[in-house]
Order: C-alpha cells, then structure tokens, then sequence
C-alpha cells in the first residue's frame, strides 16, 4: 500500500472514528447536527482547495461559482431530464470541472502568475454570481428554491436513524475519500512533479515535466470536487440561494480555513474548518453582527503572521524537538505532507 | 426607435458613471504602480467618505463643509492604515508583496464592511438637488451634470499635482525606477504614503459624487472595489491616463448597454471585458 504511507492511513482512520462518532453526544440535536455539517462541508472544500492553490499555486478564487455550478447544475439538469439527482451530480461537477480546467489551461499556457489567477477567477466568481441572480427563469433569481433532491428516505428507513444523520455520514465518507485521494495524488507521480514545478517551473519542464498537463489535471480535479460538494452543500441547507455561493460567503472562509489549517497538509483543512467553525459558534448569537468584521481582522493577522499554519507550526515544534533529542538532521516541513 | 435626444441623455449619464468609475481607478492604480500593493479596500473608503459626509449633515453642518470633511476623515484613516497594515506588507518583495497586499486589503475591507454595518445599516445619499437640466432643449440629469464637473476637475487636479510639483514628479520617478529614485534621494516609503492618502481621498470623492442620485449602503463598497478592478484591468493596471480612458469608456458602455439590454447583460458586459482583456493581454497586471 505504497499509495497510502502507514501514518497517514493511520491519522485518516483515527479521524474516520471521531467523526462518526461525533453526531453521537449531540443526538436527537438538529441544531449541532447543523454546525457537524457545516464543518464537514468547509473541510471538504478546504481540502479540494489545497490541491490546486497549495500543490499548484493557482489559486482559485471561484470556489463559491465552481461549488453553484455543481448545485444549480444538478438540480436544473434533474428537473429537465427527470432522472435522479445521483445521475446529474456528475454531469454538473463534470461541468463545473471543465470550467476549471479551461482556466487553467489558458492560465498554464499563458503563463499566468498567481496573482493574475486568482484576479481572472475572481472577475468569473462575479459573472457567475450575476448570472445565477439575473437568470430568474432557471435558477429562481435571488428567492433561490427549495432543494430537495438526493431522496434519502429509503436509507434512512432501513437504518433507523434520522435523513440528517444518513446526509452527515455520506459527508463523512465523501471527506474521507476526498483525503485519501489526496494523499494518494501527492505520494504518487504526480506529487513529485507538483513538487518541481513549485519550486522552479522552468527547471522542472528542462528535464521533461509536462508542466501544462500537471497545472491543469489539478486545476480540474478540484474543480470537479468544488462541483460535488457544492450539490452537498445545498443539501444540507435544504434551499439554494445565489448569496450562499458569493465570494464573500464561500471563498473568503475556505481561503482563511486552508491557510489556518496550513497549505499542503493532509488534515489542516479538517483542523483549519475545525478552529473556524468553532470560532463562529464561540462568536454564537450575542456576537452575530460582529462576524464578519471578525473574520476580516482574522485574514488580515492569519496572512502577516501565520502564513504557514497551524498543523505545520505544531509539526514543525514536534520534528524540532526530536531533532534535538536524537540528533537527526533538520526536516523541512514545507515540502513533505504533515503525518 | 430611440429618440436622439434620448440617446444624449443616456449619453451624460453614461459620461457621469464614467467619471465616477475614473476616479475609483485612478485611486487603485494609484497604489498599485507606485507600490505593487492592489488595494482591494478601495470601494470601503468610497463607502466610509459618504457616511461621514451624511452624518455630518445630519448634524447640520452645510454640503461643502461636510464634504470636505468627509474626505478629511477618509484621509486621515489611510493614513493609520498606510502607517500601519501596508508597512508590514511593505516589508516582503516582488510576488510575494503583491499576493500579501491582496489578502490584507480584502481583510481591510471584511473587517470595514463588518464593522460598519453594524452601526450603518441603510441607505445613504447627499442632499444635492438634481433636477432635469435643459442643454440645447433636450433634456438631461442635473446630478450628472455636477458629477462631471466635479469629477473632471478632480482628475485634473491629480494630473496637474503629479505633471508639475515638485513631489509629483518625485512620485512619477519612483512610479518609473525605484532605484534610479533612492539614487537622486527620493525616499519611496514618503511618497508611497502621501499616494496612499491621495488615492483613498480620491476614492473618497468617487464615492461621494456617487452618492448624488443614487444610494450608497455598506455592501456597495465591495462592488465598487470590484469596478475599481475592472477599469484598471482594462486600462492597464499601471497606467493613469489608461485608467481615466477605461473608466470614461466603460461608463459609456455600460450605461447604453443598461438602457438597451437591461441591467443584468450590462454588468456581465463589464465583467466579460475585463475577462477578454485579462486573458488577451496579462501583461496588464504585472
């Protein structure tokens, strides 16, 4: 299993047993049910968010218009076609991801810096915003519309338990399986040449890395994952709105989530959607008004001091301190996956 | 069929919206070419030059007192935030000093939105009366008339400043080579600092002359950065006279394009140009 290194499988499962059993204390909850979802849901799109701006440094500021095109696509191609949602889903991500890779590639081939990545998808993240409000006809204008697709039912007579808690677990699952890819993707070939082209770009395509190819598979593949989670994501909320997938709501928080938790680690977007999450509900009802321009201050201290993040601080202090002690030779944290 | 006079009115109200977006991008390219920081908190100080100026109406100060101090408190808050938030981001270089401008100026301006939502909630406008003006017999907006004027005197003011003073010129030699600049013993972190203020006052007007006619809440500061953006992306986010052009010829089109097509068509009008250009010539952000 040289695909899945024996830590990370071991963190993975260790993480698998604490969120299946977190819905457990909080039982019969809806509101915590709720806030459980919301958190699985922010990891999720922080994870898909660490491979194309952590392994490949374009960063995609589009994630709310990637994740709508995923929800709206689902619900409008299940009401044309009158098929379940379970086969529309992946026709829409798979459209959502096209939208993803043509950026990249135009951006790859153009030889686009960051900067002018995350400027190009932020004017797209309007147009598409724009156009979720202003096409009434399909998407319902800005009263959005109930969203009730994915019948659960059936699962959730069969195994007793509530359609929220069946609708949690497949959240559960499908985060796991986003992390595990991910693990697999940076311990495979592809790793190595997302690796090379970060650190030097022109040296990487002098000895044969395909640089185009390798910018715009990322740029797809998480393009791909912001499109299913986006269906998940207006699930969960029971109602699709355009506001729920605007900049401000989704890729601010995802941006500030993936840099807590740490770029290109496997569980700092868990961690990172964790500390945010918590903060918002610590914030709770009396401090409501307050949290956005909490968030706001929280960016700008995160971008000027913290930039490395939370798993890679305490990764660091850790390999730091056995460095010491066994008098082995300093690691660099910044290019090898956390455990 | 459209009557001509018609068109001529769309046309003045078009050259205000013009004006108005010139001087938001003159404000980002201000900054942007003197110190690679796109300040993405623009359209928040915009917003911040308006409510004070009608708060400060509402104390019973007179229009033009009330303006100029508004613009005064927007100045003075660049100031703390140049001082304070673009000295840290000053400290890193090249690419790096770009993506933290970014990611500071898009918190500045959650942090400014979240915080003055909280105790202006809705929404505000300046007491200017707009009639319908009679030029040659056809019929056009009094308020963008004044906006015109205004803004164009501004325009020229901030050209006038950076062409023939002592520190405009300074300013125009660290815009060029910041190094040839320190070697003639210009300091660039003065300069950058006085731009700064300059550029948010600028902004500040923008915001006001906006404000004649139409209605300016909390939220609009985020969609005028926004605007901000495209008309330095389509002027050439280093280029001033670009900037005013992009800005006049956007209004322009933009304002036909809502008269004809509705409102929804004209703003992914804006945005697709911005989209074209970025992806036809990048050379314009770099």
């Amino acid at each position: 299993m040289n695909w899945l290194p024996g830590n990370s499988a071991r963190d993975l499962s260790v993480l698998g047993v604490l969120l299946v059993v977190a819905p457990l204390p909080i039982l019969g909850s809806s509101y915590y049910e709720g806030v459980l979802a919301h958190f699985v849901i922010f990891a999720m799109l922080a994870v898909a968010l660490n491979i194309v701006f952590g392994e490949t440094d374009q960063l995609f500021l589009f994630m709310g218009g990637l994740a709508g095109i995923g929800a709206y696509g689902t619900a409008l191609l299940t009401d044309w076609l009158g098929v379940t949602a379970w086969l529309t889903l992946p026709v829409a991500a798979l459209f959502a991801g096209l939208v993803g890779l043509s950026v990249s590639w135009i951006s790859a081939k153009r030889k686009f810096t960051v900067v002018l990545i995350s400027i190009l998808t932020l004017n797209l993240q309007f147009v598409i915003s724009e156009v979720l409000v202003g096409a009434r006809e399909y998407t319902g204008g800005s009263t959005g519309f109930s969203y009730q697709y994915f019948s659960m039912d059936a699962i959730a007579e069969t195994v007793g338990v509530n359609e929220t808690l069946v609708l949690y677990y497949l959240m559960v699952l499908l985060l796991l399986a986003l992390l595990v890819a991910y693990v697999a993707l940076v311990n495979s070939r592809y790793g190595v040449a997302f690796n090379a082209i970060r650190q030097d770009e022109l040296a990487a395509a002098s000895i044969g890395v395909d640089v185009v190819h390798y910018k715009v598979f990322a740029g797809f593949l998480s393009a791909f994952m912001f499109g299913v989670i986006g269906a998940f994501y207006a699930l969960e909320a029971g109602y699709v709105l355009p506001s729920a997938f605007s900049f401000q709501t989704v890729d601010v928080l995802v941006l500030i989530i993936l840099i807590v938790g740490g770029l290109r680690s496997t569980l700092g977007p868990v961690v990172g959607a964790g500390i945010i999450v918590a903060i918002e509900e610590m914030l709770g009802s009396t401090f409501t008004n307050w949290r956005t321009a909490i968030f706001g201050a929280l960016l700008i201290i995160i971008f000027l001091y913290f930039r490395s993040g939370v798993i890679p601080a305490v990764d660091n202090l850790r390999s730091g301190r056995f460095g010491r002690r066994f008098g082995g030779a300093e690691e660099e944290p910044e290019d090898e996956p956390a455990d | 069929m459209v009557a001509i006079d018609t068109l001529i009115a769309v046309a003045v109200d078009g050259l205000a919206f013009g004006v108005f977006l010139a001087l938001l991008g003159v404000g980002i390219t201000l900054v942007y070419g003197l110190g690679d920081v796109l300040n993405l908190a623009i359209g928040a100080f915009s917003v911040l030059a308006v409510i004070f100026t009608t708060s400060l109406i509402e104390q019973g100060f007179g229009l033009v007192v009330a303006m100029v101090a508004g613009l005064l408190g927007v100045a003075l808050l660049g100031l703390a935030v140049d001082r304070t938030l673009l000295s840290l981001v000053y400290r890193s270089e090249g690419e790096e000093r770009i993506l933290l401008g970014i990611f500071t100026t898009l918190g500045l301006t959650i942090f400014i939105d979240g915080t003055m939502i909280n105790f202006y909630p809705s929404r505000y406008n300046l007491p200017v009366d707009t009639g319908v003006f009679s030029l040659g017999g056809i019929g056009v907006t009094g308020g963008s008339l004044v906006i015109i004027a205004v803004g164009v005197v501004a325009i020229a003011v901030v050209f006038a400043f950076l062409r023939g003073t002592f520190i405009g010129k300074a300013t125009r030699t660290v815009f060029q080579d910041e190094r040839g600049a320190r070697l003639v013993g210009v300091n660039p972190r003065g300069i950058r600092t006085l731009i700064f203020v300059l550029s948010v006052t600028v902004a500040g007007l923008a915001g006001l002359v906006f404000a004649i006619g139409s209605n300016v809440s909390v939220s609009s500061g985020f969609e005028f950065t926004v605007l901000a953006l495209i008309v330095s992306i389509v002027g050439g986010v280093r280029s001033l006279t670009g900037a005013v052009a992009a800005g006049v010829f956007l209004g322009v089109v933009n304002e036909f394009a809502n008269f004809f097509v509705g409102s929804y068509i004209a703003t992914i009008i804006l945005f697709g140009t911005a989209i074209v250009v970025l992806v036809a010539k990048p050379e314009v952000i770099s």
